[in-house]
């Protein structure tokens, strides 16, 4: 059987924090800010800013909406104090509520699910506008592919530590980083609904998932050649339908070109010009 | 010889305009005689279009603070060089004696996988000794150091050293270090080696635009023996290199493997007409 390939977590962690070092100086902006969802994702990401701006720049913000578990929040609460960070609460639920009666969204869980993500965004890009601060991205490079997650909801951000780590090696970096034990017994989930996981959605867990992605995404194995490898053709199917619905998400927005001064086609500048 | 590598960012000149500051004060204090910098130090090298706004003509007027230096110390720049008949290219300049005594332009442009210079930048046309005040250097940029044409033709005309300016972005995703690195000491290990010349390998490290540098920085004498570093991936370093012609040219004395190169060899199956 093919396998992901391991990671060193001390190597990684340290050249992702300094990337956050230097994201955050070549912006002049005051710090970071993190929605800390009580799951392993933001909770590294939260880890990796404190190692490279202190926690003293680095904003926590709990996200409640009507649906989530109150175990996230003192699971939130417990990242925190591991980082010797201070937890501020937002509750999203009146206002969740109210903008899904409002779209009459709330008999759909799915749409009630993007609505409440979305909110998490615009309460961390406002607090990023006051401080003023980068918003600090915590998808993983598996949810990418996979296309797990709500465009501009959970999706969106300033800058991303973890978009090209493999959700398997987020584990490792969590040990590496030393954060509580709890986050890496606890099953993925978006929390935007009861008892709602990853695995549950997806069909699969990312354990069996990134290998198979590894060797089709970065080896170029095709599914005939995957399942010679020796994955199941179940799970092949699965993960490469996956990856291929959600190509839209990794390029969000397409502009149609009517000049030779297109942003981003014909004019491809860097983030940070001086100031 | 000094070598500084050092962490840039594409498009804040002033901000790369004091690493260089800083580190030419650190070679001085060290009692280099010639301080070497990584490719494009003065620009950055993520800077896509922005290399447009970021070039230099030779007489540019940023350069004076830079040319005042070097009559105290000579040194050797990266920028993008703007030619007089229109173009760009990727350029190295010896600053001596408050005069630009050199340039090289970079001759292979990577244009692939992560790599776009092609798009950005016209290829030298020619490879030439660059002579300063300690002797006769044969400047690489990065890429050009992975034909080993390059390096023999260099012998061939006489340097006393090889001095490789590099940009080279690196993985994270082979063991206890940047995947880079090894990939770089064997081609500056066999570029010391089968050039029989002193090789000076000065890489950028940091991070730009979320593409992580290398670092590794290394100076080896002509027989493989390292003369300082390798420097550490993650940070900057500035490593001082004591070179000894004398033993280069005994080295070479007993070892004329440039000398006996065979450029027939070359042309021969390329001329054939089945070819």
């Amino acid at each position: 059987m093919r396998e992901l390939p391991a990671v060193h977590a001390e190597l990684l962690a340290g050249a992702l924090a300094a990337f956050l070092a230097e994201e955050l100086r070549a912006s002049g902006l005051a710090g970071y800010v993190v929605g800390l969802s009580g799951g392993i994702d933001s909770a590294v990401a939260a880890a990796l800013a404190v190692r490279a701006a202190g926690a003293g720049r680095v904003t926590a913000l709990a996200l409640p909406g009507p649906t989530s578990a109150p175990a996230s929040l003192e699971d939130a609460r417990a990242v925190a104090g591991s980082l010797g960070l201070a937890l501020a609460t937002v509750d999203l639920g009146a206002p969740a509520r109210e903008l899904a009666a409002v779209l009459a969204a709330d008999g759909d869980r799915v749409r009630f699910g993007n609505l409440l993500a979305r909110l998490r965004m615009i309460a961390l890009f406002d607090r990023a506008r006051q401080l003023p601060a980068l918003v600090l991205g915590t998808s993983n490079k598996s949810e990418i592919l996979l296309g797990y997650s709500t465009l501009f909801g959970d999706s969106a951000c300033s800058v991303n530590p973890l978009g090209d780590v493999w959700k398997t090696h987020v584990f490792r970096l969590a040990e590496q980083l030393g954060l509580p034990a709890f986050l890496l017994d606890k099953p993925p989930s978006a929390d935007l609904w009861a008892g709602q996981t990853d695995a549950g959605e997806l069909g699969f867990d990312y354990a069996e998932a990134d290998p198979v992605l590894y060797w089709h995404h970065e080896q170029g194995l095709d599914r005939e050649a995957l399942v010679a490898a020796g994955f199941a053709p179940a799970l092949v199917d699965r993960v490469l339908l996956a990856y291929r619905r959600s190509r839209f998400k990794w390029r969000p927005t397409v502009v149609a070109r009517t000049s030779a001064s297109c942003v981003n086609v014909d004019r491809i500048l860097p983030r940070n010009p001086e100031r | 010889m000094a070598l500084a590598q050092i962490a840039t960012c594409p498009g804040q000149f002033q901000h790369n305009l004091d690493r260089h500051r800083e580190m030419i004060a650190r070679a001085r204090a060290a009692e280099a005689q010639l301080v070497v910098f990584p490719e494009l130090s003065l620009s950055g090298y993520l800077l896509a279009h922005g290399t447009l706004e970021q070039a230099m003509a030779i007489d540019d007027p940023r350069l004076a603070p830079l040319l005042d230096a070097s009559r105290e110390l000579p040194m050797l720049v990266g920028l993008p060089l703007r030619e007089p008949a229109g173009g760009i290219a990727n350029a190295a300049l010896l600053l001596e004696d408050g005069e630009v005594r050199g340039v090289h332009r970079k001759l292979y442009l990577p244009t692939y996988g992560m790599f776009d210079e092609g798009r950005y930048f016209v290829a030298g046309t020619s490879l030439r000794p660059v002579d300063s005040r300690l002797g006769r250097l044969g400047v690489l940029i990065c890429e050009d150091c992975w034909h080993p044409s390059t390096a023999t033709l260099l012998a061939r005309q006489g340097v006393d050293a090889l001095v490789v300016m590099a940009g080279g972005p690196s993985e994270l995703d082979l063991g206890d270090e940047p995947a880079a690195a090894g990939r770089w000491r064997w081609i500056v290990g066999a570029t010391a080696l089968t050039s029989v010349r002193p090789t000076l390998f000065v890489n950028r490290c940091g991070w730009e635009e979320g593409i992580l540098f290398g670092g590794g920085s290394w100076a080896v004498d002509a027989r493989g023996r390292d003369l300082a570093g390798p420097a550490p991936a993650l940070e900057e370093a500035l490593l001082v290199a004591e070179l000894d012609w004398q033993a280069a040219a005994h080295a070479r004395t007993l070892t004329p493997i440039p000398e006996a190169e065979r450029f027939e060899l070359w042309c021969e199956p390329l001329d054939r007409d089945d070819a």
